[in-house]
């Protein structure tokens, strides 16, 4: 099939990049590794605790305050129950907030083989796989210098690209202006708990004017692997300029780490552009719904200049329980904000996603196009949110929702909210729910196509519309990983 | 639970002395009601069923329990005749039957139509299962007084394969009075088996009043009944309702409604149903058009519990002024109703600025043999449309008023009472914002 060799030629050209890459990267290139003091926190969490792990990222006072503000401000909200999750209750004192990296197993002959088995299903080339597994990096070929290149391109654009804690220490201004100003450490529970106890993230900056000159991936950082559960990220992208970027890997990863509770900042300034894509898949658990990560992501853009774009697109595999409403607030006049999304449930897995629109400015545009599929036991909810302020003179909306359904335990839902004080603005929902019809399946039968091939197919095209919003090479990881993921949900 | 403030409005409900029937379990009912609405208090916009309606100012104001002066009140009986529903008729005024402008000496054979308070002296023991409900939502503030403090309203039951031709006609009357008033009203009502009936719901104003009134009703279709429904709420601008509807719907029975939502200060109709027998089918047509600085909200749950259930609902909103619409399509789809198709569409039009319309439709599904699909619009004329007529010589505000008219329309279109019909479009029409 046409599709079949695309996937192979992609996955050639993958290898082919990434041996070059490693054979560029076999030297180790020390100081670019963000120091990491061999220290680990003991579990709990108080205002000592925060006090220390600012102090082992040798954070600056204002930052420290920041997060004691933050925690103090968390002690004092409850835990939101408002999702369709049912969520077994976290013990937030028994956790330990900062630890120092582990040592991966040695070799892939010490990874455990499921994992393995998954990767050769992904086709994942192999030394690849032997980072995705977390062997310890000096055995493997990493991606250093493949990121140092990286960093002089970028650095050469103006570019700024390192780890959060790097940039509190580096560019403290910018950080300084920027960091909580979407998403306020108040903002919801996990938000406040990320700003009190935030471990490492991703920190962009792109001057006025500049068109970043590659596709920034968490992927060519270095210490990407640590960026731990409670991961920040902050991307700024002034006047003019433009930005993709990548988050996760189609690879599933093993964490060590039951909660993740993440928040991702995005500020669009006027007419910038900022792209963010997603792959989640993360651990989910086994079949009767045992162990898998809980994933609250607070995810936020801020059209701030007139004309800006944010466009989110994510497909979500992984988690046992995912949290999560990547939003725009359209600030600006004409701007714009988007979100595509797959989101896929099977065995005991639930997700509760969807995405908020805030239309502030005039003439703002918004578009929501969100697939959900249930298999198994799962439940899979769409929520989201529209809202035409006062001031949104002829915004528009468009939002459309599916859902899939594959069995019969399942559960597919769609709360949408529309709230609308402007009368030029247009708001359009169309939500649809049904299964694999019968007439499809009886098609691809008919024309020998083996049952799991036909679902795979028809879910494929299902999802088709969001994955074309996805970077080329994601997109084809994104279509095998579904195949995947929905492994043993048919017959 | 916290203790709830204490507000001049739930003050003056729970002042109000709760009544006695004699009948224990109605009694421990009401009993059990009033104490979980002391207890529970009125909801804030954080329960979620009450997000976009806040009672804020309405618990500021405070009414008084009853009308004793209701027998006397004079209303003009041209203000309730509906063409189209010259059947039996039950007035209520300010919440107190009026055997005196009722007319249900000569029912049809296999109907029993007769007040609460009547089939509770003479046969109780029927309406147990509707009576003896508690409400324990969140947010279940106003039926929880409803269950405490009403002692009367309309019983209705229809004989097994009893097929009611003419109209029944309910009639709410709010009338002016000296003080602001709470008044309760509870409905039962039973198709039988194979049944069939019509019904008109009407709520209307005599004089200007900002009385409070709760209505809840309880409606059982047994195996294979047909109902027909219509409800014209054309309360006093000043008046608020709180009223619930509950359907139940058993094997191959067909209910339908038709709602048209034009009058009240603060209209909440909570509409539930449940398809509990295969096959069984529910349609919903409802407009709801606030203007001035009304505020109407509907919020309409379906349950498809069995197989083969359908359901529809078309619901049109307009709102100008500053006035306020809000809507809840809320569809379930339990697990096992396979077969179920349920479809929604909620459009609306927002015609002023300071206007504001609010809108969830949601889908619940647990089945996989489903079709379920909802539509929500939000938007205003059409200016191509407008412009068409207007080229065409129609000055704007008729232009408008024809738009707007039509966008309304389909909702009556399908009620098979012609005269009825023709009578709501017309009124309908008068509503129109200008």
């Amino acid at each position: 099939m046409n599709n079949d060799t695309v996937i192979q030629e992609t996955n050639i050209a993958l290898r082919d990049n990434a041996e070059v890459a490693a054979a560029l990267g076999r030297s180790y290139a020390a100081g670019f590794v963000t120091d990491i003091e061999m220290t680990s926190l003991p579990p709990g969490l108080s205002e000592d605790i925060i006090r220390q792990l600012s102090a082992i990222k040798q954070e600056p006072e204002w930052m420290t305050e920041w997060r004691l503000d933050a925690y103090r401000h968390w002690l004092t909200m409850p835990m939101p129950d408002w999702a369709k999750l049912k969520i077994a209750p976290i013990d937030y004192q028994a956790l330990s907030y900062y630890a120092a990296p582990k040592a991966g197993p040695k070799s892939l002959d010490e990874v455990d083989p499921a994992l393995l088995e998954a990767y050769e299903k992904l086709g994942v080339p192999l030394h690849e796989r032997a980072r995705l597994a977390g062997v310890a990096v000096d055995a493997v070929f990493d991606s250093v210098s493949v990121g140092t290149t990286f960093r002089k391109e970028l650095a050469a654009a103006g570019v700024l690209f390192c780890s959060m804690s790097e940039a509190i220490r580096e560019y403290p201004d910018i950080v300084r202006k920027y960091l909580g100003s979407v998403v306020p450490t108040g903002d919801n529970y996990f938000a406040a708990l990320n700003s009190a106890v935030f471990s490492d993230g991703s920190f962009v900056f792109i001057p006025k004017g500049v068109r970043c000159p590659m596709e920034l991936s968490t992927y060519f950082r270095i210490n990407a692997q640590n960026t731990g559960q409670f991961e920040r990220t902050l991307i700024v992208a002034e006047e003019g300029s433009h930005v993709s970027y990548l988050e996760g890997c189609t690879a599933p990863r093993r964490d060590e780490n039951q909660l993740h509770a993440a928040v991702v900042e995005l500020v669009a300034l006027e007419k910038a552009q900022i792209k963010y894509s997603t792959v989640q898949n993360w651990y989910p658990g086994d079949e009767n719904g045992v162990g898998g990560i809980y994933n609250f992501v607070t995810k936020r853009g801020d059209c701030r200049g007139d004309d800006s774009k944010i466009s989110w697109t994510q497909v979500e595999t992984g988690s046992a329980v995912t949290w999560k409403y990547p939003s725009v607030i359209l600030r600006g006049d004409r701007s714009v904000g988007e979100f595509y999304s797959v989101a896929l449930t099977h065995h005991h897995q639930q997700a509760d996603t969807g995405t908020k629109m805030i239309h502030i400015g005039k003439h703002t545009k918004s578009k929501i196009v969100s697939k959900g599929i249930s298999a198994g036991r799962s439940s899979n909810s769409y929520r989201g949110l529209v809202k035409m302020e006062n001031g949104a003179e002829g915004a528009r909306n468009y939002t459309q929702c599916d859902s899939l359904l594959i069995g019969k335990k399942c559960g597919a839902h769609t709360f949408p909210y529309m709230e609308v004080k402007n009368p030029t603005a247009i708001v359009e929902h169309e939500a649809t729910t049904s299964k694999i019809s019968d007439d499809q399946m009886f098609y691809c039968r008919a024309r020998g196509i083996s049952e799991e091939n036909a679902v795979s197919m028809i879910v494929d095209g299902f999802c088709k519309q969001v994955f074309r919003e996805l970077p080329m090479e994601f997109a084809v990881e994104a279509k095998k990983l579904l195949e995947v993921s929905l492994e043993g949900a048919v017959g | 639970m916290s203790q709830p403030a204490t507000s001049p409005l739930l003050a003056s409900l729970l002042d109000a002395p709760l009544p006695v029937s004699g009948i224990d379990w109605l009694d421990a009912a009401r009993c059990e009601n009033h104490n979980a609405f002391a207890a529970a208090g009125l909801p804030d916009t954080r329960v979620e069923a009450w997000k976009y309606t806040g009672l804020r100012a309405l618990t500021q104001r405070s009414f008084a329990s009853g009308d004793a002066d209701a027998q006397s009140r004079v209303v003009d009986t041209s203000h309730f005749v509906l063409p189209g529903a010259d059947g039996p008729r039950v007035v209520f005024v300010n919440g107190v039957f009026r055997a005196d402008l009722s007319s249900i000496d000569a029912l049809p054979p296999g109907l029993l139509l007769q007040p609460l308070s009547v089939a509770l002296k003479e046969n109780a023991e029927p309406l147990r299962f509707a009576l003896s409900r508690h409400y324990r939502e969140e947010g279940d503030a106003f039926a929880r007084i409803n269950a405490a403090c009403a002692d009367d309203g309309v019983m209705l039951r229809v004989a097994t394969h009893a097929k009611i031709e003419v109209p029944i006609h309910l009639v709410f009357v709010g009338a002016a009075a000296d003080a602001d008033l709470a008044w309760h009203v509870r409905n039962v009502i039973e198709i039988g088996e194979g049944a069939s009936l019509e019904l008109v719901e009407h709520h209307l104003a005599s004089g200007e009043q900002n009385h409070l009134a709760t209505l809840v009703a309880d409606i059982e279709l047994r195996e294979g009944a047909r109902m027909r429904h219509t409800l014209l709420q054309n309360a006093a601008v000043g008046a608020n309702l709180m009223r619930r509807s509950s359907f139940r719907l058993h094997a191959r029975a067909h209910a339908t409604l038709h709602a048209l939502e034009l009058g009240g200060a603060l209209v909440r109709h909570d509409l539930r149903a449940q398809l509990l027998g295969d096959e069984a089918r529910f349609d919903t047509r409802g407009v709801f058009m606030p203007h001035g600085r009304q505020h109407i909200d509907t919020q309409m749950a379906i349950r498809h519990e069995a197989l083969n259930t359908v359901s529809t609902s078309v619901w049109r909103g307009v709102a100008s002024d500053r006035a306020r619409g809000v809507f809840r399509g809320a569809i379930l789809v339990a697990p096992g109703a396979d077969g179920s198709d349920a479809s929604l569409s909620n459009k609306n039009l927002l015609l002023s600025t300071g206007a504001e319309i609010d809108t969830k439709p949601e889908l619940e599904i647990h089945a996989d043999e489903v079709k379920a699909a909802h539509g929500a619009t939000v938007g205003q004329l059409d200016e191509r449309s407008l412009f068409y007529l207007r080229s065409r010589g129609i000055p704007m505000v008729e232009a408008r008023a024809l738009l707007t008219a039509a966008f309304c329309r389909a909702v009556l279109d399908d009620l098979p009472n012609e005269a009825l019909r023709d009578h709501l479009s017309t009124l309908l029409i008068e509503h129109l914002p200008a």
